[in-house]
């Protein structure tokens, strides 16, 4: 015997299901939400990107003397000079190659208005960068349980199997200040991590795929970006 | 217009057309979003209010209104622009009937 379902059920189900269309006089639209910067740029600025303080190069000392041929600061600071001067329309003013920064704590750093002034007037610059990064490699292995079909017998059993992974986190607290007062417009931290499926992966390549990851959210400081969203608009 | 997404010239019609009847909630709201769309988030806020005023338990206003809410306030925490005081939490929109 068929019953009939009761029409409720029944548009309960197809709602649950996506199924049913919006009432009618009602639409769906996406919009492109703009997202202004953190920073109040005309974007004809001229920015020079000071040293970085580099927090620390590995939480593994095994791979330490791999990982100690990655500079850091100056990675860093050439992918941000390369990445402005591409996606914004900021000048990026050279820093000079003798600068050394004033302190090795990041608060320090933020409270010394007359060296930022200096150095603004020597570079030329409006604004300044500066901050830490930090990048930590770790070397994790550990076993897993999978099961596993016997050629011999045609059964299924189960196993313990080695499992080894690299893992990088990447760490920046950016530091923008006013070239022309010495004073501290911002201080944005960043961070990302991936994790490669073997051991010992190598370190520029996880340094790279975080900074790529972390692109949007940099140039987010300085340029408008877009969000999508959804609303509904009456005919 | 809005479907096209020519939403400058949306926002032209849904103002005029608010001009003539302020009391309509659907135009306050399509007014709310065209604002939005245009990156004018203060008088989206504003807008956004006065639709659930005169239409306090309308599901597609209450629905965009929270979705506004949550990207007005992250906009807010993350220090981008909006410069309007914070949309006040909305409870869940209720069931499509």
């Amino acid at each position: 015997m068929i019953r009939r379902l009761p029409a409720a059920v029944l548009l309960a189900a197809l709602a649950a299901a996506g199924a049913v269309p919006l009432l009618a006089g009602v639409f769906e639209t996406k919009l492109r939400l703009p997202l202004r910067p953190k920073l109040a740029v005309t974007g004809r600025e001229r920015i020079s990107i000071a040293p970085f303080l580099v927090a620390s190069r590995t939480s593994d000392r095994r791979e330490a003397v791999r990982v100690a041929d990655v500079d850091l600061d100056a990675e860093f600071r050439r992918y941000l000079a390369k990445l402005l001067s591409k996606r914004t329309k900021m000048t990026v003013v050279a820093m000079p190659a003798d600068v050394k920064l004033p302190a090795t704590a990041l608060r320090e750093l933020a409270e010394n208005g007359p060296y930022w002034r200096g150095l603004g007037a020597r570079t030329g610059a409006d604004l300044l960068l500066t901050g830490v990064v930090d990048f930590r490699v770790e070397n994790k292995s550990g076993y897993k349980t999978e099961e596993y079909r016997s050629p011999v017998d045609g059964r299924t059993y189960t196993r313990q199997v080695l499992v080894e992974s690299t893992g990088f986190t990447f760490d920046v607290s950016v530091l923008a200040i006013d070239a022309r007062t010495g004073a501290r417009l911002f201080l944005e931290n960043f961070r990302d991590q991936k994790e490669k499926p073997k051991r010992a992966a190598d370190e520029m390549a996880g340094l790279f795929e975080n900074l790529f990851s972390l692109e949007g959210q940099l140039l987010g400081l300085f340029v408008v970006r877009e969000r999508e969203a959804n609303r509904y608009v009456f005919d | 217009m809005a479907k096209k997404g020519f939403w400058h010239e949306a926002l032209f019609r849904f103002q005029k057309a608010a001009a003539l009847s302020p009391n309509d909630p659907e135009l306050q709201n399509n007014l709310a979003v065209a604002f939005e769309a245009t990156g004018d988030t203060t008088r989206a806020l504003a807008a956004y209010r006065r639709a659930l005023e005169l239409a306090p338990e309308e599901t597609h206003i209450r629905r965009n209104y929270a979705r506004f809410a949550e990207y007005y306030t992250a906009a807010q925490r993350a220090g981008f622009g909006a410069d309007a005081p914070a949309p006040t939490p909305t409870p869940p929109p209720m069931p499509t009937p």
